[in-house]
């Protein structure tokens, strides 16, 4: 089953890169696939017992016998809610293109490609194709950036590339250091955590550092962010979206799963870990305040979003890791839509400066609505999904830190503080300028977004109790 | 005969209940838009006259009960809320004090209520009128009969804050909104004084029900200041003095109300309270001194300016501050009883006044007698009674001028200092001249700009994303040097010596 849901969207590209028609067609034809892939990961999440063992839908099969490595695929909680999020986000960002003329076969045949690649790096269960999934999304990514994106596209292209490449050697190596290191010569996810464990900590701690790196510069961390405002700002908005909403959780993602394989070098480097997701939440917001450009703004507020994660994940405990997967799928609703906004209004008007927009009421109520929604939405209002997620990594911290997470208070007052900016700008009565309005399409698919970050933001249970064995297994190594 | 006895004295949350639901229905028809125009006002009037009659036939029906079987007394009916050392209930006490006035109270409000329905007709705010009223009904059978403090006092400011609104009805005038605020004004400082005995209650007795408090156990001085808070509340309320002058400006409101407010109920309810915790008085002779002189002396200060008065509804009320000012007499001097009987009486003969007020000049066609000749002889005597003994002059000076004036330094403060320091919103300065969106104002606004303006240059430097940082201009100089040695390279010469260097490190 989930080998069908990778390799789908494979078979879509290459559908939609053979297939004679032109426009709609493509859309279409695209679009039939994305919702294929999204059907398929519902009726996996019904699939899916919350109460069975940890791993389901699991598949294997040998793949080079002499190295250890296997074809392997599988499924819990946290990676079937990733897997969600990432062909919730793939359909939008194929829904908006509906438009898009120039390169459009290119567009869909890349996201599709990506796509298939994000499934893969969620659902493996070896960590050779763990690393050959995630260096997969490089490619795709890197022509949408290089191809597609704005004027300065090339340097942020070949600036993405370069760094999440460079942090994947890293992990590369920490990867062979780990296999060299661990008995049994396998690459399996279960045996290189069960050779991992029992290795002493300065070794962990080594491994870890590798892997960090790797992660740090996927998430991103601070100070490995360099690449991120650039390659949001000068991606084409449905790729900043998929960047934004789901590429930035493989990074969260693969840490928690680094942290079942070394759990004392997660002990021994927690308060570290701590100190830069505070590092990340501050400066992440202090920056997007410092901002006039509407997607830079967005981009710096992921930073400090995903410092939320880090800090749920530092904590060790259940409720900061529910937190911080909460905060992973709130995030990739929340950039998803505001990158979704904000990249049509570009689309309309070629600017991305906020001093260039007059009020959007009146003119364009639609705008106005998701702009002050999204915006709320991600500083954490109370009904929105990132007020759930906070809460949960709050007090996940607390336990662990204490009134240090007043710091988290401070950053989300700076991004309320923004925001509210971006608000009173554009979504208040003012004098305005001619815009076209979304259109329905367009109205569709960021109300998908919105009816998704209000559905977690009342009723969280769901994904709650989907994630809940998972992270009790993970918690369960720290003593949770 | 017992279950029917017991139904119905269950069923005693509805006395204050019902005029309560009449509101709710009055004020869901109002937000609908469906009281408009002369056929809306029937069914308002009718409404709340049936609740108030309700409420009254209820009332009746335990009366009868409490002459057949004896008085029900208290009954709690179930717990509001609570901690560990004392609960506040939904309890009612139905006893030979509070049914004869909350019966009486009921009757009046219900003729008030059909007074009010022609009296009122085609007023502007006709509906408002019946919804505050019935409001008030409920809040005063609520402290009428309420078996504890707590619940009593939810009645108290439903009374006091239905009375801000009646004396403000016509809100057109600037007279009428500034009594109305004086007199709600007023009024809180009995409320902090109820409200500061209701916590001492709950410290020292653990309970807030009348009958507990009456059978407390206290010290001498712990009793006198519990119920230095009952009396300042009662004083306040019933306009004894020094807190008299409020009442004279409260009849700015429509006549009915002026009736029920000052003229027959509202006035009691500080005797009322004062009863309810006789048992309690009795212990602390010094305040019952205290409820003599104040009682006294406001008898006194209240038939000298009656005397002087010229419009009928102020020598109304001044008698009745007068006959309320001997209530706390007999009080004071021990006679509850005699008390309770005045009250009743006293409140059934006023309404009748007041109620007749609008027309006396039609019933009598007389001018108002000229005050007696020894005050007239007498000018300070008079001047002073005139001018009501210049307690309202003496407030000003010696409670609302220094707030005006604290209140105007604070605002300096504020607006010198605070607001400076915190920032304003629309007042913020540019971080930079090419981001004018970007401001920031006040302490933590220019700390943040500041801070912002760190990190951006350390993420222009320090990063590899351009703008000439120092990790390109690195990686550009280490190309070129890269570059040049790859040049030199590919010339054949070094190319060989490059080769033989191998050969040499291999060997």
């Amino acid at each position: 089953m989930l080998k069908i849901l990778v390799f789908l969207p494979v078979a879509g590209a290459a559908l939609v890169a053979l297939l004679p028609a032109r426009g709609q067609r493509l859309w279409q034809a695209a679009m039939a696939c994305a919702v294929g892939a999204l059907g398929l990961a519902l009726w996996l999440a019904a699939a899916f017992d919350p109460a069975g063992p940890a791993f389901q839908m699991v598949d294997s099969r040998a793949w080079n016998v002499r190295l250890g490595s296997s074809f392997a695929l599988g499924v819990d909680g946290v990676s079937l809610a990733m897997v969600l999020l990432a062909a919730l986000l793939s359909l939008v960002a194929v829904l908006v293109s509906r438009r898009m003329t120039d390169g459009a076969r290119l567009y869909f045949v890349l996201v599709l490609l990506l796509e298939s690649a994000m499934f893969g790096v969620f659902t493996a269960r070896d960590w050779s194709l763990f690393y050959v999934f995630w260096e997969a999304t490089l490619l795709p990514l890197f022509f949408l950036i290089d191809r597609l994106g704005g004027p300065d596209r090339q340097r942020a292209a070949l600036n993405f590339f370069l760094y999440t490449l460079g942090g994947s050697v890293f992990m590369l190596v920490a990867l062979l250091f780990l296999y060299d290191a661990a008995p049994g010569h396998s690459f399996a996810m279960a045996d290189m955590a069960a050779g991992g464990r029992g290795l002493p900590r300065d070794m962990q701690l080594l491994i870890f550092a590798g892997l960090f790196i790797g992660f740090g510069v996927k998430m991103p961390v601070f100070p490995l962010h360099g690449w991120l405002p650039l390659a949001h700002v000068e991606a084409p908005s449905p790729v900043s979206i998929l960047l934004s909403g789901v590429l930035l959780k493989m990074g969260a993602y693969g840490l928690i799963r680094a942290a079942e394989t070394l759990p004392d070098a997660f002990v021994a480097a927690q308060d570290g870990l701590a100190l830069l997701a505070f590092a990340s939440l501050l400066y992440g917001g202090i920056l997007a305040w410092r901002q006039q450009d509407l997607k830079a703004m967005v981009a710096y507020s992921s930073i400090s979003h995903m410092g939320v994660v880090l800090l749920g994940i530092a904590s060790l405990n259940p409720v900061g890791l529910t937190g911080a997967v909460l905060q992973m799928v709130a995030h990739g609703f929340g950039a998803g839509l505001l990158f979704l906004v904000v990249g049509l209004l570009y689309q309309r008007t070629h600017s991305r400066d906020l001093a260039d927009y007059g009020a959007l009421t009146g003119v364009a109520p639609r705008f106005a609505f998701f702009v002050a929604f999204g915006l709320l939405a991600a500083s954490g209002l109370p009904g929105g999904a990132a007020f759930v997620a906070e809460v949960h990594a709050l007090l996940g911290g607390y336990v662990r830190w204490g009134g240090w997470v007043v710091l988290l208070g401070v950053a989300m007052l700076v991004g309320a503080a923004w925001a509210l900016r971006v608000v009173g700008r554009l979504c208040l009565p003012g004098p305005g300028r001619p815009l076209a309005d979304m259109t329905k399409t367009e109205s569709a698919a960021a109300g998908l977004l919105a009816a998704c970050i209000v559905g977690l933001g009342v009723w969280p249970a769901p994904l709650i109790d989907l994630v809940a064995g998972s992270v009790g297994q993970v918690a369960r190594l720290f003593g949770g | 005969m017992n279950a029917v006895a017991d139904d119905l004295l269950r069923l005693v949350w509805l006395i204050p209940v019902l005029p309560l639901l009449a509101v709710v229905v009055t004020a869901a028809r109002v937000l609908l838009g469906r009281a408009q125009g002369d056929a809306a006002e029937g069914p308002t009037a009718r409404l709340l006259s049936l609740a108030a009659f309700g409420s009254l036939a209820l009332l009746l029906a335990i009366d009868a009960l409490a002459l057949q079987q004896g008085v029900p007394g208290h009954r709690i009916l179930g717990v509001w809320f609570a901690t560990d050392e004392w609960q506040a209930s939904f309890s009612f006490l139905l006893d030979a004090l509070s049914l004869p006035v909350a019966t009486l109270a009921a009757a009046i409000g219900w003729l008030v209520v059909r007074f009010s329905a022609n009296y009122l007709h085609r007023e502007a705010g006709f509906h408002r009128f019946f919804m505050v009223l019935g409001f008030f009904l409920s809040g005063l059978q609520l402290v009428l009969l309420a078996g504890n403090g707590v619940l009593a006092f939810v009645g108290w400011e439903m009374c006091g804050v239905a009375s801000f609104l009646l004396i403000g009805y016509a809100w057109q005038r600037p007279v009428a909104i500034g009594n109305a605020l004086y007199a709600f004004a007023v009024n809180r400082t009995g409320d902090a004084g109820l409200l500061f005995a209701l916590g001492l209650s709950a410290a020292w007795v653990g309970s807030f029900e009348w009958p507990a408090l009456a059978a407390a156990e206290l010290t001498l001085v712990e009793a006198r200041v519990l119920l230095l808070g009952f009396v300042v509340a009662a004083l306040v309320k019933s306009a004894q003095l020094p807190f008299t002058p409020w009442i004279a400006r409260a009849l700015e409101g429509p006549t009915p109300s002026s009736a029920i407010f000052y003229g027959a109920l509202l006035v009691h309810a500080g005797v009322y309270l004062l009863l309810r915790i006789e048992p309690l008085l009795a212990q602390v002779p010094d305040l019952m001194l205290a409820l003599v002189v104040a009682g006294a002396a406001t008898a006194a200060y209240a038939w000298l300016c009656g005397l002087v008065q010229t419009d009928v509804k102020s020598a109304l009320i001044f008698a009745t501050v007068f006959q309320v000012g001997l209530m706390f007499v007999e009080i004071g001097l021990g006679w509850s009883t005699a008390a309770t009987v005045h009250l009743v009486l006293h409140a059934a003969w006023r309404t009748w006044h007041f109620l007749l007020a609008p027309s006396w000049l039609a019933v009598t066609r007389e001018r108002p007698a000229p005050p007696p000749a020894w005050l007239a002889r007498s000018q300070t005597l008079y001047t002073a009674a005139l001018q009501r003994f210049w307690l309202d002059r003496l407030a000003q000076v010696l409670f609302v001028q220094p707030t005006e004036s604290f209140a105007r330094d604070l605002r300096r403060f504020e607006e010198g200092f605070v607001d400076r320091a915190l920032g304003e919103p629309g007042r913020g300065r540019a971080v930079q001249p090419e981001r004018p969106l970007v401001c920031a104002d006040g302490l933590p606004g220019t700390a943040l700009a500041a801070v912002a303006g760190v990190l951006q240059r350390v993420e222009n430097r320090l990063l590899l994303r351009g703008r000439g940082g120092a990790a390109e201009r690195l990686l550009v100089r280490a190309g070129d040097w890269l570059q040049t040695l790859e040049g030199l390279l590919e010339q054949p010469r070094y190319l060989m010596m490059a080769v033989m260097a191998t050969f040499v490190v291999i060997l």
